[in-house]
């Protein structure tokens, strides 16, 4: 019993130390990158660029469901982004509510016969909608699918080369589009780009638009801003040196849409649909043999509200989780496959091993550090100090992705925010990080039964000056 | 060392990290507000200053003296907003000022520089603020590997007048993507007559891979003393050349024009057929009519589409055309047919676009 409990020490510890030194790595590399693109973004001249007709056409596409309350509000703010050419797809997926009444009322929507042929299949439509009062709008009512669904009749309906799915619950930053633009612009083989997505809980909303970023005094949602700038600012701009990144966030993020039809739009039946479609288009162009890119730039923001309570909270991140290991399952072909280059070799198996089997590892730890400790084979001052070297470490990583947001953007202007952020990174790892640990648990058991669930989440709304 | 002592070690750095991050992000908010409180008024003053200046009513040398009191970056900045709000020749009174300024000459000599920002500011200055002298760095700076800063130097061509540079942005457009194409075709538009002898030269080389590029390109200029090469090139073997004739067509109508056009739309690619449709759509002649009638009829839906939206330009012509289709014997042209005359005139003008 005791070599076993040994021998399984050793291989958590070395499990620990690899990806701790990914982690280390992504750090590293985020340094060099954050530079680039803060340099970049604060050289664009964007008036000019915004009077060149050089900047590529783009549809937004908006799948809504039963969003009666924040539909026009939501749209409106779309429709007045700084950007010269783009249009806008918003589908009504079959809503309970009285989602395209408010639509029709609020843009004086006219029916219009369907001009486009349906390249993805989706659930069928039932009817086409212009308006009368703002030409860059396009609505489409269809039988309820899922978002999923809803985001391939929108694909269907686009007429521009580049796609951007946003939630209707998703406030872009006016200048966002044109900041996406940025690495089309830069000549790069794009494929698609992603931007930031930042915690709007507490913040000043005014017309659609944050007009006052905070940080909130609430515990799970201000420590929920940490976790986003980490995952951002630090794991995904790391990830653009390391072949590109296997997550663009579905409420925020550009596509070029003849790659989307080529890997036949969204998967309606995964959970976690951001995911799968990035995965799919990572492995359709390596097999092509496609020259591209897939680059996070974080000067781009989309603002989304986040869960307050710790029960919407867990479903969501059991959801996610859930996704992240159906995707890792159906894509495990592409595990340390050099077919697929550094996403085969490096991105795949980071996703799988550290990012999907880290709830596994880590409760296996406490177990067996437990056990270790009641059968005297492990020295408790020992584990107790491995474990507090561990804590530390994610402490570390959080103040990091604090660091990175003071030197490049800073969003959070006030000294009081400034304190919260950094006592959130602190309070992180102790006790909340074992909860999301429980949440993402959860998610092996219930793989099976709600393969397809995704689980209600409830939002407040934001909250206007 | 026991693994014991390496934890320990660990746990020292660790904290030791921990408190330098913070100290770090503290110091980073102080110097950002006192460098911040030193620049502001600087700023302030410029802006004052290039105001009285554009007015007539401050000298040039105030000018100088106060950018020369700011960062460089932001000195830059600063040209750069207000290169677009002052009258071109009292601009180039000022640039040939920054000649002799010893922080413009060390921006220039920035271009040979091994860091790319560097570099970076250098194009975005000359972008602003080049002289003939500065021909042969923004030459250089065309070629930069970095693609910002090839970016920022091929706006100089807004100001700089030079066949020289305009035939280097023109060898470079086909390599580049279609947004940066784009781009630089809009600051190609300002030197137009360099750019139409050049142009006239590359489209003699019938073979040149770039061709398709350069054709795209001469198309967005929209200049009638390229239509003869246009239709020239209407019987190239590359199908990608003849789609962007095809498109390009349909700004000249011309009797050439229109005949190039009639054999473009029965061309065995689609895409060619489809701008074809869409070009005879927008010079209307009433004789293309049956051209178009039978490509309402053609096997691909959006030649079909470019044809039946083309025929909505033909006045009352046009749409008998259609409505004849819409009860005819050719279920796909009639179909479509009824697609499109159902189509509001303001959805149609949002198609042609």
């Amino acid at each position: 019993m005791s070599h076993l409990i040994q021998a399984s020490d050793v291989i958590i510890l070395a499990y620990f130390l690899a990806l701790n030194t990914i982690y280390a790595l992504l750090l590293v590399l985020s340094i060099p990158e954050i530079w680039e693109q803060t340099r970049l973004a604060e050289d664009e001249d964007f008036q000019r660029l915004m009077q060149s007709d050089a900047l590529p056409p783009i549809t937004i596409l908006v799948p809504a469901y039963n969003e009666s309350a924040t539909i026009e509000a939501s749209v409106t703010a779309i429709l007045t982004l700084e950007y010269r050419t783009f249009e806008v797809v918003v589908v009504n997926d079959g809503s309970k509510d009285d989602t395209l009444e408010r639509l029709r009322h609020a843009f004086d929507l006219y029916e219009v016969p369907r001009t486009y042929p349906e390249t993805i299949s989706t659930q069928a439509l039932r009817g086409v909608y212009r308006s009368r009062t703002r030409t860059r709008l396009l609505v489409i009512d269809k039988e309820n699918g899922g978002k999923a669904d809803s985001l391939n009749a929108a694909i269907n309906a686009s007429r521009f080369p580049l796609v951007i799915a946003a939630d209707a619950d998703t406030l872009i930053e006016p200048d966002a589009l044109l900041r996406l633009t940025r690495p089309f612009l830069l000549g790069r083989r794009i494929a698609a780009v992603g931007g930031t997505v930042r915690v709007a809980n507490s913040c000043t909303v005014q017309d659609g638009r944050v007009t006052d970023a905070r940080v909130p005094r609430r515990f799970l949602p201000g420590i929920q801003v940490v976790e986003y700038l980490r995952a951002f600012l630090f794991g995904r701009l790391g990830w653009n040196r390391l072949g590109g990144s296997l997550v663009i966030s579905g409420a925020f993020g550009l596509f070029r849409k003849e790659y989307l039809i080529a890997i036949g739009g969204y998967h309606t039946t995964s959970v976690v649909e951001d995911l799968d479609l990035v995965v799919r288009l990572h492995r359709h162009l390596r097999r092509e043999k496609v020259r591209y890119e897939i680059p996070f730039i974080p000067d781009p923001v989309a603002w989304t509200e986040v869960p307050e309570t710790g029960l919407v909270l867990g479903r969501q991140r059991e959801r996610w989780h859930r996704g992240l290991i159906a995707a890792m399952w159906e894509y495990k072909g592409m595990l340390f496959n050099p077919r697929y280059g550094r996403v085969g070799l490096l991105a795949v198996p980071f996703y799988t091993l550290g990012e999907m089997l880290a709830p596994v590892v880590e409760v296996l730890g406490y177990v067996i550090t437990g056990l270790g400790a009641a059968f005297g084979v492990i020295n408790m001052s020992f584990a107790l100090l491995f474990v507090l070297v561990a804590w530390g470490y994610g402490m570390l990583l959080s103040l990091w992705a604090v660091v990175l947001e003071e030197v490049s953007f800073r969003r959070y202007r006030r000294p009081g925010d400034l304190a919260r952020l950094l006592l959130y990174a602190v309070l992180e790892t102790l006790g909340y990080r074992q909860r999301t640990v429980w949440w993402r648990l959860r998610a092996f058991f219930t793989l099976r039964t709600q393969r397809r669930v995704w689980g209600e989440m409830t939002r407040k709304g934001f909250a206007t000056s | 060392m026991t693994s014991r002592q390496f934890l320990l070690i660990v746990a020292i750095a660790q904290g030791m990290l921990f408190v330098a991050l913070v100290i770090l992000i503290i110091l980073n908010r102080w110097i950002r507000l006192r460098r911040r409180a030193k620049v502001n008024p600087r700023q302030i003053e410029l802006d004052a200053v290039m105001q009285r200046w554009a007015l007539g009513q401050a000298s040039q040398d105030e000018v100088l003296r106060a950018l020369a009191r700011l960062p460089v970056p932001i000195a830059i900045d600063a040209l750069v907003t207000w290169s677009a709000r002052v009258a071109s020749e009292r601009w180039q009174e000022l640039s040939r000022g920054l000649e002799s300024q010893w922080w413009a000459r060390a921006v220039r000599a920035n271009s040979r520089s091994a860091r790319w920002w560097k570099r970076l500011d250098c194009a975005r200055f000359l972008s602003v603020a080049a002289t003939p002298r500065d021909i042969g760095r923004v030459r250089q700076l065309l070629r930069d590997p970095h693609p910002a800063v090839e970016l920022a130097a091929a706006t100089t061509l807004e100001r700089v007048d030079s066949p020289v540079l305009v035939a280097a942005a023109l060898d470079q457009l086909p390599f580049l993507g279609p947004t940066v194409q784009a781009y630089y075709a809009s600051v190609l538009k300002r030197a137009r007559p360099a750019v139409l002898r050049h142009l006239q030269h590359l489209f003699r080389r019938q073979g040149d891979p770039r061709l398709p590029r350069i054709v795209e390109f001469a198309g967005r200029l929209e200049e009638p003393v390229l239509r003869e090469p246009f239709t020239t090139l209407a019987t190239h073997p590359e199908a990608e050349v003849r789609t962007q004739v095809a498109h390009a067509l349909g700004k000249f109508p011309h009797a050439e024009s229109v005949a190039a056009l009639g054999f473009l739309v029965q061309d065995e690619a689609w895409p060619v057929r489809a701008q074809a449709a869409r070009s005879l759509g927008m010079i209307a002649d009433p004789s293309t009519l049956p051209a178009l009638r039978e490509a309402l009829r053609d096997t691909e839906w959006w030649v079909r589409l470019r044809a039946a939206l083309a025929l909505t330009r033909f006045g009352a012509g046009g749409r008998n055309a259609l409505l004849e289709a819409e009860v005819g014997p050719h279920a796909e042209a009639r179909d479509m047919a009824g697609l499109v005359l159902g189509l509001s005139l303001q959805a149609l003008s949002e198609y042609a676009a």
